[in-house]
């Protein structure tokens, strides 16, 4: 199930036409598109891919003016959406939503990882009944529509949560009401990548040769030794692909953030956005400046850590 | 995968190292387990439980048990089946626009050319972009009057002057824009995963056909296609599954809730509070996602065994 990454693979292919160095004169049988045809293709892909994203930007940095009149690249460049964006009316709210926005991804990447290593050693490594069928409804939980759980969720939040033991009246922790708080959302977000997170490092957890572990424990190394010393420095691109695929899930998330939030103590940037629309007149400047501020960090992040992306979605990672 | 143990051995007494071994299992995974039970588990079974009840959060009236009645009423209900029909339309025609597109797209970044790490790169922008900011985006391009995509119908003379059209003036306009707007954030998704089964055939299959003398098409109907299906047909339903519940975008188009079952359902619960009819609403969705998650799961395994 799981096969070597892309990258592996293409390090495999471009090895490959370094060999056989008459790529310039033969065309490899693999190629199926002629070259006209390919840079048409390629030329078509990278405008439907850049424009819309360049247009965000040049919207962000154009008067509202030359907006109106309808011109697509401002004669007179501005940032003067972004400054009203950060000293105008809103922006204390955006400041603070942009403060959420960051305290939610961080902290739901850290609890997710902490708690999603430990499964994942256990599933791929530890032997155990019903091993199998517990990862697969964790895979179907990844699949399940968040819709499905957001009402019990949002009691749940009102009343505040209570860990208590099974089965017995020990309450170990009972929090007060959580909504409107970052906690209601850093919670929900780890419910929700806690199954592909499991998923994606079980994945690379089992590419990792049982030999090596087996040798660090015949060297005195104890199982949780080994786990933090052998497999998970070499887990280490899954665990970066899992880290960037919550990340972005905790950014982006809509549904939840606007059923638990209220006020600008727990509003994330998603939701910030979406109340620059409702007024009569739409700020197209303000909100092209805010959008695309907002969408630098995962678009940046996906970018300079793309191999990883790669090899997590190559893995069975799935985010939506 | 390393196969599971079998029934019998299941049951069979463990040997010491089989119980230390599970001991070591239950205490990596009770943290995890625990968690996913309460906030997940038990509030779909929750949910299942609300769906045949009365309840409305706010007005203080009583929790009344009234069998399937919701589901009745759900069913009588028009705008439910307006945003059935909507759902579907939007599930279907984008994915279908994605599975082409992609297919092709990855198609051409498997070949070998200069800076193809570079149109690789680029095409995650769309996908790593806010949902709620694409949908934006979408929406200012599609303004009627000053958006970019009449100003360019204008000045390609595929538009007159004269003519402004509402590209966003009814629900089937706006589900047509909000496809675009999913096509274009979601096709990379689909690019990539293809991508990684286009680099799996191996390429002797090509040089086979080629000494056939089969060109692109045939090459592609012939050998492409029927090697790459069963990672098609995961993708297919993978993006299925993600785009039935389409509904952050659609709030940036449309204030109007029968545009999407999500859309409805969540209007539902935390307009009007109607936790129990919103519960019922919540689990038509889950029972069609779960057919479509089993036969995702089949087809995994399916895989795995091939392999």
């Amino acid at each position: 199930m799981f096969e070597p990454t892309i990258e592996q693979r293409t390090v495999k292919n471009e090895v490959a036409t370094v060999k056989g160095k008459s790529r310039l004169f033969k065309v490899k049988s693999t190629d199926l598109i002629p070259p006209f045809y390919l840079w048409c293709g390629l030329i078509l892909l990278a405008l439907f891919t850049l424009a819309p994203f360049v247009y965000l930007f040049t919207s962000s940095i154009s008067k509202t003016e030359e907006l109106l009149s309808g011109h697509l690249v401002p004669h007179s460049p501005t940032l003067e959406n972004y400054y009203r964006l950060f000293t105008g009316n809103g922006a204390a709210e955006f400041i603070a939503a942009m403060k959420n926005s960051i305290i939610v991804s961080l902290g739901t990447t850290v609890f997710t990882l902490a708690l999603a290593i430990f499964a994942s050693y256990a599933f791929s490594k530890v032997v155990f009944p019903f091993r199998n069928s517990a990862l697969f409804t964790v895979l179907a939980m990844q699949l399940l529509p968040s819709i499905s759980i957001i009402a019990p969720l949002y009691v749940m939040m009102r009343n505040g949560i209570t860990v208590a033991i099974p089965f017995t009246n020990v309450i170990l922790l009972h929090t007060p009401p959580l909504l409107d708080t970052v906690w209601s959302l850093i919670i929900s977000y780890t419910t929700f990548s806690l199954p592909f997170a499991i998923w994606i490092m079980t994945g690379y957890f089992q590419t990792i040769p049982k030999a090596l572990e087996e040798a660090a424990i015949i060297d005195g190394c104890s199982r949780m030794g080994s786990l933090f010393r052998i497999i998970i420095p070499l887990a280490m691109p899954g665990i970066a692909a899992t880290a960037i695929f919550t990340l972005l899930l905790a950014w982006d998330e809509f549904m939840f953030a606007s059923a638990f939030t209220q006020s600008f103590a727990s509003k994330t940037l998603p939701i910030a956005i979406r109340e620059f629309i409702g007024k009569h007149n739409i700020d197209w400047g303000l909100m092209t400046a805010g959008g695309f501020i907002a969408s630098l960090p995962p678009v940046l992040v996906s970018v300079f850590l793309y191999k990883y992306i790669v090899g997590g979605l190559a893995g069975g990672g799935v985010k939506e | 995968m390393e196969k599971p143990a079998g029934k019998s051995a299941k049951f069979r007494l463990m040997g010491k190292k089989q119980s230390k071994d599970l001991f070591f299992a239950v205490i990596l995974l009770l943290p995890t387990f625990y968690i996913l039970f309460k906030t997940f588990l038990f509030p779909i079974y929750q949910s299942l439980v609300w769906s045949m009840y009365k309840y409305h959060m706010l007005d203080g009236s009583d929790v009344v048990f009234v069998g399937f009645s919701n589901f009745t009423a759900l069913f009588k209900n028009h705008d439910f089946w307006t945003a059935t029909y909507f759902t579907g339309y939007f599930t279907v025609l984008s994915t279908a626009a994605e599975l082409v597109l992609g297919l092709f797209s990855a198609l051409l970044l498997n070949q070998m050319f200069r800076g193809r790490v570079f149109f690789r790169m680029i095409i995650i922008i769309p996908w790593a972009m806010l949902t709620l900011v694409n949908g934006l985006l979408w929406k200012w391009i599609f303004q009627p009057g000053n958006g970019s995509f009449t100003i360019i119908l204008k000045k390609i003379h595929v538009l007159s002057a004269s003519e402004n059209p509402l590209w966003l003036a009814d629900a089937h306009h706006i589900i047509n824009s909000v496809v675009v707007a999913d096509v274009w954030k979601m096709t990379p998704f689909m690019t990539l995963l293809l991508l990684a089964g286009l680099q799996a055939i191996p390429s002797t299959l090509y040089e086979a056909a080629m000494m056939d003398g089969a060109g692109f098409w045939k090459k592609l109907r012939y050998v492409t296609i029927p090697q790459l299906f069963p990672i098609l047909m995961i993708a297919v339903v993978l993006r299925t599954i993600a785009a039935f519940r389409v509904y952050d975008i659609l709030t940036v188009f449309t204030g109007d809730p029968t545009t999407s079952i999500s859309y409805l359902t969540f209007n539902k619960a935390f307009r009007y509070f109607y936790l129990g009819e919103a519960s019922a609403m919540a689990w038509v969705s889950t029972a069609i996602i779960l057919v479509f998650i089993v036969l995702y799961i089949r087809m995994l395994k399916k895989n795995s065994h091939e392999v």
